[in-house]
């Protein structure tokens, strides 16, 4: 059977803030199970986290939680693993908290190779503040703030993460609960920087402003638009060309662990140089 | 019309099931004889259902082979074995290989969620009049050093009931098989004899099964109305349809009794508003 | 032990960082302030303690934060530019409490201005800069002694009080240098915070005590708690309720404003007979004290009164000097800041008189002097009873 969970959340804070089907709750799930399938211990954990629906999750779970500014969190989970290094960080982000205001701090933390794991929930929109435009909204969809279609490209958040030096890139859909947990567990073991992005849906702003249903429908529709890297490797097309058109829903995203490579930790690399260099 | 034989060769991809019918074909025609194959191969990766259907005899007309009425069964599989047993005429002859290789199709149980792979109980084959020559193929072949020839040793076992001669097997054989191969495949085809001239006197041969196979499970789905926001991803996604929204839309089970136990509406609830939990099920209801 | 030695103001600052168990900085290079960053950069590693160089101000401070979570005692420095990016995180460790000190090195602002200039300009936005309603410990040494003592003062008074300190000086006193005799960095080693001990099983992680301080646990001490830069009640969790949000708020300003003789400090000089005060803080207050010593040669009753702590303001001890002068002249490198804050506290005691002077130089003695002669030549008509309106003494 599979684990419940239920013992890592703080249940007098409980039922969480957010809206009904929002598939963020699904992603604290397969991370709690994926806590428990490591057997860490709670008292060691650390989850950090920004501003924004996803940030808030933290407050409901049983383990060292600190909720920061917006856009920030990576940079205050940067002081604490290097304060604590025995720690394990996670660090809960969402698109626009992670990749908007906080962009810098994400490819930074990427770069340096610390050991954090970076969740990042992807909804396509700014939804705590009422959905607006995020920088993962698909061209053409419709936010509040984009009441003609957006007009800008998104990022590929995993691109970015590749290409910032992250060592660990995966992603995974909330409607793929225990692939994500596998992903996440790996990323928890894995010494450095993790990156799993989580595509998820608002239903509440960016399914009602596109007309994409409610949590069930937009799940769903997540599943069927979006292509398994190892599907498409068994197909043996070794050349993938993402899709041209994009619609409000149509996310030309791969999943699956796109990257993974050993480089040395920042946080070890850090403690290593302090024992060579103190004074006796 | 002389007499056709019927020869039914099945297996799951992998296991050289065509390759068998190949070589037992080319037996045939040096022999002389008409042969007739028809085979499915469909599900080319590994682990897929494979199976050939193979007549021979002075004059062949139709490729298939009716229910009752093959001759010999050659299984690389066991659960494929049982699968094809209704095609075997009563006292038909089942030469199968007895090391566990599951195929998908034996992968789970929905009902007890574990794997559904039948008990390897070979004296409940020969209650059905069947003979059977049973044999750790598999393991023989692994220990001649290459897993594949597992094929070959089962034909081996199978010559020997056969109108064929030896010279007529392994000049059949050695110009299939793939030239590299020939000397292993000819080991394995005399193992393969020798091993009948054993006359399969063990009962039986070990099985590891699952305690709890076709024991029925019970689940109950506990609900905390108060996290439940309704949001109605349980009830649209159960594959038993167990759930429903309630008039204050809230998620409530409806027929306990088809939950699975798949836990699907826990995994994907965005409230940790739903359990699964396994209820024990008492001994004599397992029985009764 | 050390030895006497020409030292730089802002080597004096990280030296006293390290003496106080600071053992982790991170930071982004600003002029003039990096030489802080470079000197903790070569000393932490040699003390057990962790230098990051981070992408920004913002992340500086938030690391400085995420460390001090975790047990290590943690500093920043940086200027006027850095310093702005920085509000949004003071605001952060003032409503979390989380310990942390933040040196700014001021330069001349607006914006990026004169870089290698100093000003005070920061003065207000020290004390008001990041949005909301939050107390602030500001700090503003006037000599490299100082410098050294101050940032030790930072330190204690952050643990104390569990809240962001704010060491102000600006760029001469960072880079000027001055003989010092610097303790020796010798058998330091690992510091952490100490976790309080006997933990009640009730523990609520933001239930002060009567002081108003509550005790903080360092994270993966085995306490599981929850920090957060919403308005929180006892629990640590966020909080709507008007009584829990008014009583946050205000333990955070009394936690500071009760405990006052703790932090507020002053230092008078010739202010016994005197008619006209100097009122100055920073290296502006030596120019001051120059100027005083001179204006008495010539015959005039001048004291000073320097502060070394602006916030909380010295609100007592300037109305105390309001009290017995005729007027006080508040000398400072912006045009016109403290001086809004020595006029209130002088509450029309005295008149009250801006020195000020924004061209990215020091003030000179001399101006300070001429100012203050003007005022002892021509009192004011109206005799001490009245405050004049501010006006620009030079």
């Amino acid at each position: 059977m599979i684990p419940d969970v239920r013992t890592y959340l703080r249940p007098a804070r409980m039922p969480h803030i957010l809206c009904p089907g929002c598939g963020h709750g699904i992603v604290l799930g397969a991370l709690l199970r994926a806590f428990h399938r490591l057997r860490l211990n709670p008292d060691q954990i650390a989850l950090v986290a920004g501003i924004g629906c996803s940030s808030r999750l933290v407050g409901y779970v049983d383990v060292c939680t600190l909720h920061t500014t917006h856009g920030r969190a990576l940079a205050f989970a940067t002081g604490l693993k290097l304060a604590r290094p025995e720690l394990t960080v996670v660090v809960l982000t969402g698109d626009g908290d992670g990749l908007g205001i906080g962009g810098n701090h994400l490819i930074h933390a990427a770069r340096r190779n610390i050991d954090l794991t970076c969740i990042l929930f992807n909804n396509a929109v700014y939804g705590m503040t009422g959905g607006q435009l995020a920088p993962t909204t698909p061209q053409e969809g419709v936010a509040s703030t984009a009441p003609y279609g957006n007009i800008e490209p998104p990022f590929d958040s995993c691109k970015l993460m590749m290409g910032a030096g992250a060592t660990f890139v995966a992603r995974g859909l909330a409607y793929e609960p225990l692939a994500l947990e596998e992903m996440i567990a790996r990323g928890l073991v894995h010494r450095g920087f993790s990156f799993i992005e989580v595509i998820t849906d608002c239903p509440e702003y960016y399914g009602r402003y596109n007309q994409l249903g409610k949590g069930p429908e937009m799940l769903m529709s997540q599943k069927r638009r979006t292509m398994d890297i190892m599907e498409i490797l068994a197909t043996k097309r070794f050349v993938v060309r993402d899709r041209p058109e994009v619609r409000a829903w149509n996310l030309p995203y791969r999943l699956g662990i796109l990257h993974e490579e050993e480089r040395p930790e920042f946080s070890q690399v850090c403690w290593q140089m302090v024992a060579g260099r103190e004074m006796v | 019309m002389g007499e056709v034989r019927n020869l039914l060769i099945v297996g799951v991809g992998g296991q050289g099931v065509v390759l068998a019918s190949d070589i037992v074909a080319a037996v045939c025609l040096r022999h002389g004889y008409d042969v007739k194959k028809s085979e499915v191969h469909g599900m080319a990766q590994r682990g897929g259902v494979v199976y050939s259907h193979l007549r021979y005899g002075p004059n062949v007309h139709s490729p298939l082979i009716e229910r009752g009425r093959a001759d010999a069964l050659l299984a690389l599989e066991w659960s494929e074995a049982l699968r094809w047993l209704p095609y075997l005429r009563p006292g038909g002859v089942l030469v199968v290989d007895m090391v566990r290789s599951i195929p998908p199709i034996a992968l789970r149980d929905r009902m007890t969620w574990k794997s559904a792979y039948p008990p390897m109980d070979v004296d409940q084959v020969r209650a059905l009049q069947v003979e059977v020559c049973a044999c750790n193929a598999g393991q023989l072949a692994e220990e001649l050093g290459n897993r594949k020839v597992a094929n070959t040793i089962l034909l081996g076992i199978l010559s020997n009931l056969l109108e064929f001669s030896q010279e007529e097997w392994e000049e059949a054989l050695s110009a299939v098989v793939p030239p590299h191969t020939v000397d292993i495949n000819l080991q394995a085809f005399r193992l393969g004899r020798s091993v009948h001239a054993e006359r399969f006197t063990a009962g039986g041969i070990p099985v590891d099964l699952p305690p709890t196979y076709g024991v029925p499970r019970r689940f109950r789905v506990e609900i905390v109305e108060a996290w439940c926001k309704g949001c109605g991803i349980c009830v649209r996604l159960c594959p038993e349809e167990c759930l429903r929204l309630d008039s204050r839309e809230r998620a409530k089970v409806g027929d306990p009794g088809r939950c699975t136990g798949c836990q699907i509406c826990q995994l994907l609830c965005p409230d940790f508003a739903i359990a699964v939990h396994e209820e024990q099920v008492e001994e004599a209801s397992i029985r009764g | 032990m050390g030895r006497v030695r020409l030292v730089r103001g802002n080597v004096a600052c990280a030296r006293a960082a390290i003496a106080a168990g600071c053992r982790f900085y991170a930071g982004y290079p600003i002029t003039p302030s990096s030489e802080i960053a470079e000197e903790m950069a070569a000393l932490l590693p040699k003390v057990g303690g962790v230098f990051v160089q981070m992408e920004d101000e913002i992340a500086s401070l938030a690391a400085c934060i995420g460390a001090s979570i975790g047990g290590l005692l943690a500093m920043t420095a940086t200027s006027g530019p850095g310093f702005s990016l920085m509000q949004e995180h003071l605001g952060f460790a003032a409503l979390a409490e989380i310990p942390c000190v933040v040196v700014d090195v001021m330069r001349l602002g607006p914006s990026t201005g004169l870089p290698t200039a100093p000003s005070q300009g920061d003065v207000y936005q020290a004390r008001w800069g990041t949005h909301g309603d939050r107390p602030s410990i500001v700090l503003a040494p006037a000599s490299v002694r100082e410098v050294y003592d101050l940032t030790i003062r930072a330190f204690q008074l952050s643990e104390r009080f569990r809240t962001p300190v704010i060491l102000l000086y600006d760029e001469v006193v960072g880079h000027m240098m001055e003989p010092m005799e610097l303790p020796s960095l010798e058998g330091m080693g690992p510091v952490r915070r100490a976790n309080p001990v006997d933990l009640p099983k009730d523990y609520l992680p933001y239930a002060a005590d009567e002081d108003g301080v509550p005790p903080l646990v360092s994270f993966g001490s085995g306490v599981r708690y929850h920090i957060t830069g919403l308005i929180h009640d006892e629990s640590g969790f966020p909080t709507q309720d008007p009584a829990k949000v008014s009583s946050l708020l205000r333990r955070l300003h009394e936690k500071i404003s009760r405990n006052l003789h703790e932090i507020v400090s002053v230092e008078p000089f010739l202010l016994e007979d005197a008619e006209v005060a100097v009122f100055a803080y920073g290296i502006v207050a030596r120019a001051a004290r120059e100027a005083v010593q001179e204006a008495r040669a010539r015959g005039m009753r001048v004291g000073l009164l320097r502060s070394s702590v602006l916030w909380p303001f010295p609100e007592d001890a300037v109305r105390e000097v309001a009290r017995t002068v005729r007027a006080i002249v508040v000398a400072e490198m912006n045009l016109g800041q403290m001086v809004y804050e020595v006029e209130r506290a002088a509450g029309g005691r005295a008149e009250v008189v801006g020195c000020f002077q924004v061209d990215g130089r020091p003030i000179s003695p001399e101006t300070i002097l001429d100012a203050v002669s003007t005022l002892c030549a021509h009192p004011s008509p109206s005799g001490k009873s009245k405050g004049g309106r501010l006006k620009e003494g030079n």
